[in-house]
């Protein structure tokens, strides 16, 4: 590459048709544009006529400029000039480029990347081969063209784990089985591990090693540890940074769900390192409820896993049920068996209560039974398999327990200890002696630390029977050596017992802040210290989430399981990723940086040289020139065109906008660089990591599609009729309904949109009040989904009018065998309906004076019976009043045979279409079957109304005391 | 004149004849039928002279007089009773009309392709005048002889086959026609009438000549001056080269606009030049343009070449 003032040319050698800029003027000049070819006619007029202004026949100076400037570009361009160009890398044979890929680089692993992309670039243009050496997850040397490398480049992530004795043995190997002499260049996130010494001298002895590193320090942070009620929150770093290029005050961020279930930053703190400091810690108070959401700490701007910190069951919310016995009596609240536990619980634990047989499910961490004696078969083994698996059952005594004769003879599977029975009391007035107080807890004890108030005192207890096993199970005392608290393991949980009530009423323990901290001692309110390796022997823990190097959640599913101990003591690997880990309801986090791990930078042997990273990156400007003579090419082709005439003036100014945009976007094009489209790729790639969440938000969106008409459907009262399938009866009911739609704008405030025909399968329902479902004996049985949104639709206050249109569902006897074959239909159609038990019409149902008066209601059949929801059993009829008290409900179904549609149809312009009985008395018949239409809609969009204004009178007067 | 005159071969001739009628068959029901619609919506006026004369249609019958032959008896009126009758008619008498459509190449220019060429249209309305006059009886030909005029319905179509030649450009380029076409005034009958459709582009000379020779044999007439819009408007602007349509004629500017009210100028001189050569020999000046409706001018023609019928 020739450098000429700051630039770097690849082909220097086309500079040299600049030199014909000169021979283009003179040849641009002398031609002027084109003229335009015109056929015309009347060319005899204009023989012999002169231009009168005589125009310059040669090219104007600025189009000239224009063009020799595009050219001049141009020729710049293909010349391929680079802005600062990097200098030539000294040596040629095989390069192999090491890069740690920990953690510890993540969070400048873009400069990173975009150093190691410049140095093959540099390596390609030399024609070395290079291979690429991941010390965190090694591979076998493979030589090839830097071009190829550079098109991996974007797939090459930081590791959440540091190179560690497996990885670094791998390496050695595959140095070892390559033969070749190599220079190296090491690419160092900047800390030190041990082995790395090994490599070094496996590399110098290869070849020339250079150390890239970046020199910033590295920030770390240490999982947060509890500390009496507040978090200890620590951050390291590898060195202090020599130029205060670093900042000395870092925040770290607490983050997790808000009630409302989105992730938001819960709570920050700063931390600020002392000059020369490594470590710097703060305490973070937070509120038990909040803490108990914290998913991680991290240290925002730091993409890395080590700036990460999951938090684990530590810092949970439990679950605790509470089932207090017998059903819901109205004591006064603090005499209630839960009143203190929920009191105590509520600030730091999800309190579920109801039944056993429906918390079970649940699967709560934590069941309490507060003076459960008696408890069914099924529901004791479940709750002993509950227990099994890992729950804690806390129980505590009371008056039922102590009466009753459980564990009396045996010992009971959910009871610690066997009871005698009656329990005691001392101290009342019946008793000697005064109540009792705590003894110290014992070491063995988890209470073991708490210190007891003076005025805790025990009046009465339950009393554990004498047995071998006693004393191993009691973890709390009287002074006299009573036991107050018992415990027994069971399966992976256990059961703990404790003598008294929970309520005050046998002792003041629960009044007392003793009471709380014993709940959180047996892990009811908060989980416990970390676990030492030995107590997970024997366990297998399942990745649930883990960190990338980024910090970033990635995919566990195909992780396999680690055992317990390996969890605590083995280092962070492949097999091992930093990461929430579950065992039996349990969880544990796995963090790239633990308690007691510090961060102490690398350290170069002689004879390496260590250089740091190029700041400003060469940057290829042939796409910026090549895109200006582009632009001024298309600038050149509208100059001609307009002065050749061909361009009108009232386009041109558009089209030169537009050939303006066209040019500026080549430009733009032009400007953005190889390397920032390589930059997007990866950018795209690692979008693509990140879990997709579109389903749920899709179908959201599809939720939210309506279709135009229901709009207007459901601005207007719509009757609506269902289709049979048969046309003649599709069209009688929708005529039908027309005719009622009609009658009703004419004759009541209920003004209907043009009614619709609606198909089972496919429309919605909620959108009619009423449907009108004329019965046919061919008709088809709706679908299973239709059945299901008819009752849907019944249940949520819609009507259906069932019609069979031949008068035979007249007999009020409709098992005597004589049912039409569309009655029959109809007892297919409905069987499957949600249907309330029916009566023929009373004469006092609210139909009969919904608008109208009426006793009988005809369609094109004058008198059938019709069926609606029969009334309750206790429906009485007051004394002057001449219906009953009836005011619940609309009936779901109105079903009769009546032909209703047939009466009711009209055409387009309103005359009836079909005959209805004879002469005056049929169009009374049609008359009244429009008012059973009106007293139907009435009824379907009032209810009751009617029949709740019999009690107007009795209302007002009451109004009127 | 657009007819080939290749050199047949015997074997050749049988199928290049059905060829060329049958291309002729094809261009010419177009003209024809466009001609007819256009006659059909012009009303022929009073064509009847109401007297007796030499006619088709029956006037009166009349007893046989002293000095008719016997060949005028008209022997199914006469056989109704004891008198001899005969049969008279109506007079008619026939104008011969003569038409000359310029066939020059000036005449196949179009601006645009919305609109018809100059020589599409004043075929147009040359047959569609021509039909109007065969349907009033009198006869039309052409000038110079190749199609004398005659009466008739048949002689519509012979004008119609004689036009859409005219109307054809020459596929022979050795037969490429001359810019300009001057008129054909030969064989024209004395008292005659004559309508000359033509741009009147060319030199003025020979038209001069031309109506001088009409108007010495008592012919009166019409020039009908068919012009294109572009023509008219001169809508051109910077560098251009003119060229006529057999690019035998040429003229280069730089700038087109400035020659526009020069053109203007010269067309308005011309176009005054001819007004002043048909009042002198008692013609009338007309003009068309081919953007405009045909109608218009077929309404104009009829009205002008029926000035001074008896």
């Amino acid at each position: 590459m020739t450098s000429i003032a700051g630039l770097g040319f690849v082909a220097p050698w086309l500079l040299l048709g600049l030199l014909a800029l000169p021979i283009l003027w003179i040849l641009l000049r002398a031609v002027p544009p084109a003229p335009k070819k015109r056929v015309f006619p009347a060319v005899i007029l204009l023989l012999g006529l002169s231009d009168r202004d005589s125009q310059s026949d040669r090219t104007p100076w600025w189009l000239l400029a224009l063009r020799l400037l595009a050219v001049a570009a141009a020729i710049l361009g293909f010349a391929g000039p680079v802005l600062n160009p990097t200098r030539e890398m000294a040596g040629s044979g095989p390069l192999v480029v090491v890069v740690d890929a920990s953690w510890a680089g993540a969070a400048h692993w873009a400069q990173t990347r975009k150093q190691i992309a410049t140095r093959l670039e540099d390596a390609g243009r030399a024609n070395r081969p290079v291979a690429l050496l991941q010390l965190s997850s090694p591979q076998a040397l493979q030589f090839q063209a830097a071009s190829t490398w550079q098109s991996q480049l974007p797939g090459l992530h930081p590791q959440p784990w540091q190179p560690g004795p497996a990885q670094i043995q791998a390496t050695l190997d595959h140095l070892n089985n390559s033969d070749l002499g190599f220079d190296s260049l090491w690419f160092s996130d900047g800390l030190a591990y041990p082995g790395q010494e090994s490599i070094t001298t496996a590399l110098a002895a290869r070849g020339a090693v250079t150390v890239v590193s970046s020199g910033l320090p590295v920030l770390g942070l240490l999982p947060p540890e509890a500390q009496d009620g507040a978090l200890e929150i620590s951050a390291l770093r590898s060195h202090a940074a020599p130029n205060g290029n670093t900042p000395t005050e870092i925040l770290v961020q607490a983050r997790g769900r808000d009630p409302g279930g989105t992730q938001r930053t819960l709570a920050q703190v700063g931390l600020s390192f002392a000059p020369e400091a490594l470590r710097a810690s703060t305490r973070l108070t937070l509120p038990a409820e909040l803490r108990a959401r914290i998913e991680r700490f991290e240290i925002p701007g730091q993409r890395s896993a080590g700036a990460v910190s999951l938090s684990d069951d530590r810092l949970r919310r439990r679950e605790v049920a509470l089932i207090a016995a017998g059903a819901a009596d109205e004591g006064l609240a603090l005499l209630s068996q839960l009143h203190y536990l929920r009191q105590a619980l509520a600030p730091t634990a999800d309190l579920l209560e109801g039944s056993l047989s429906e918390i079970l499910p649940a699967n709560p961490d934590v069941i309490v039974l507060a003076d459960v004696a008696r408890l069914s078969p099924q529901i004791n083994d479940a709750l002993i398999a509950w227990v099994e698996e890992g729950g804690l059952l806390l129980r505590f005594a009371g008056p039922r327990l102590a009466s009753s004769d459980t564990a009396r003879k045996d010992e009971e599977i959910l009871m610690p200890v066997r009871l005698r029975i009656g329990g005691r009391s001392i101290g009342g007035a019946m008793s000697w002696g005064e109540p009792k107080t705590l003894a110290p807890f014992a070491a063995g004890s988890p209470f073991f630390g708490l210190t007891i108030p003076e005025e805790v005192s025990v009046s009465s207890q339950v009393v554990a029977q004498p047995d071998p096993s006693l004393a191993d199970r009691v973890i709390a005392a009287l002074e006299d050596g009573t036991p107050l608290v018992t415990r027994k393991p069971l399966g992976q949980g256990q059961v703990v017992l404790f003598h008294v009530t929970a309520n005050a009423e046998w002792s003041s323990l629960p009044l007392s802040g003793l009471f709380v901290r014993m709940l959180e001692r047996l892990a009811v309110s908060s989980a416990a210290k970390p676990p030492e390796a030995t107590s997970l022997e024997g366990t297998t823990w399942r990745p649930v989430t883990v960190l990338d190097g980024f910090g970033r959640r990635a995919e566990a599913d195909t992780l396999p399981g680690i055992s317990g101990p390996d969890l605590i003591t083995a280092e962070s690997g492949p097999t091992l990723r930093p990461g929430l880990y579950q065992s039996g309801g349990h969880s544990l986090a796995r963090n790239a940086l633990r308690q007691g791990d510090s961060l102490t930078p690398a350290r170069w042997g002689a004879g390496i040289s260590l250089v740091g990273y190029d700041s400003t990156p060469e940057r290829p400007l042939a796409g910026l020139l090549l895109g200006l003579a582009l632009l001024l090419l298309s600038l050149d082709v509208l100059a001609t065109l307009q002065i050749s005439g061909l361009l009108r003036r009232a386009s041109g100014v558009g089209m030169i906008a537009g050939a303006g945009v066209i040019g500026a976007g080549l430009l733009i094009a032009g400007l953005i660089p190889a390397p920032a489209q390589a930059q997007g790729l990866v950018q795209a790639q690692e979008r693509a990591q990140a879990p997709v969440q579109s389903p749920a938000s899709s179908g959201q969106d599809a939720g939210q599609d309506i279709p135009p008409d229901h709009v207007t459907r459901a601005a207007e009262l719509t009757l609506a009729h269902v289709l049979t399938g048969d046309a003649t009866t599709d069209r009688i009911a929708l005529a039908g309904l027309r005719g009622l739609s009609d009658t009703l704008y004419f004759r009541t405030s209920v003004e209907p949109a043009p009614p619709v025909s609606i198909d089972l399968e496919r429309d919605d329902l909620a959108l009619y009040p009423l449907l009108y479902w004329p019965v046919i004996p061919e008709q088809a049985l709706p679908s299973a989904a239709a059945y299901a949104r008819l009752n849907t639709y019944l249940r949520s206050g819609g009507m259906i009018l069932f019609d069979t249109r031949d008068a035979a569902l007249a007999s009020s006897r409709p098992t005597n065998g004589a049912a039409s074959a569309a009655a029959r239909r109809l007892q297919q159609l409905a069987l499957s309906l949600d249907i309330p038990p029916l009566e023929p019409l009373p004469s006092d149902h609210v139909l009969t004076r919904a608008f109208y008066l009426l006793q009988d209601f005809p369609g094109r059949h004058p008198r059938g019976p019709l069926w609606v929801e029969a009334a309750p059993a206790d429906a009485e009829q007051v004394e002057g009043i001449p219906f009953r008290d009836l005011n619940d409900g609309v009936t779901p179904v109105v079903i009769g045979g009546n032909d209703w549609a047939a009466a009711w149809a009209v055409d387009r312009n309103g005359r009836p279409l079909l005959p209805v009985g004879r002469g005056y008395s049929g169009e009374r018949q049609r008359e009244l079957a429009f008012r059973f239409g009106v007293n139907l809609v009435m009824h379907v969009l009032t209810g009751n109304y009617k029949s709740d204004q019999v009690h107007v009178p009795a209302l007002l007067e009451r109004l009127g005391q | 004149m657009s007819q080939t005159a290749a050199p047949q071969e015997a074997a050749n001739a049988p199928a290049r004849l059905r060829s060329a009628a049958e291309s002729a068959a094809s261009t010419l029901p177009p003209l024809l039928v466009q001609a007819q619609q256009l006659a059909g919506s012009v009303l022929s006026g009073d064509h009847g002279r109401r007297r007796v004369g030499m006619g088709d249609d029956f006037w009166q019958y009349r007893p046989l007089q002293q000095g008719d032959s016997r060949r005028m008896v008209d022997h199914r009126r006469s056989a109704r009773g004891d008198v001899q009758f005969v049969r008279e008619r109506e007079l008619q008498i026939a104008q011969t009309v003569y038409l000359w459509v310029d066939a020059g190449a000036s005449m196949r220019f179009a601006s645009s392709s919305a609109q018809p060429r100059k020589i599409d249209r004043a075929c147009l309305i040359g047959l569609a005048l021509s039909i109007l006059m065969l349907r009033g009886g009198e006869r039309v030909g052409l000038t110079g002889g190749s199609l004398p005029p005659r009466r008739g319905t048949l002689q519509s179509l012979r004008l119609a086959e004689a036009l859409s030649n005219v109307q054809d450009s020459p596929k022979d380029p050795s037969l490429q026609v001359a810019d300009y076409a001057p008129p054909e005034d030969r064989a024209m009958a004395p008292q005659a009438r004559a309508l000359f459709i033509s741009d009147f582009l060319g030199p003025f000379a020979p038209l001069e000549r031309a109506l001088s020779k009409a108007a010495d044999r008592g012919i009166q007439g019409v020039l009908l001056q068919v012009l294109d819009p572009a023509e008219e408007q001169f809508p051109y602007a910077g560098r251009t080269r003119f060229e006529s349509v057999s690019g035998a004629l040429s003229h280069e500017t730089l700038k087109a606009d400035a020659l526009r009210q020069t053109y203007l100028a010269r067309l308005a001189e011309r176009r005054d030049a001819l007004d002043q050569l048909c009042r002198t020999t008692g013609w009338r000046l007309g003009l068309h343009r081919s953007n405009d409706p045909a109608l218009a001018a077929l309404m104009w023609l009829y009205h002008a070449m029926d000035r001074g019928q008896p």
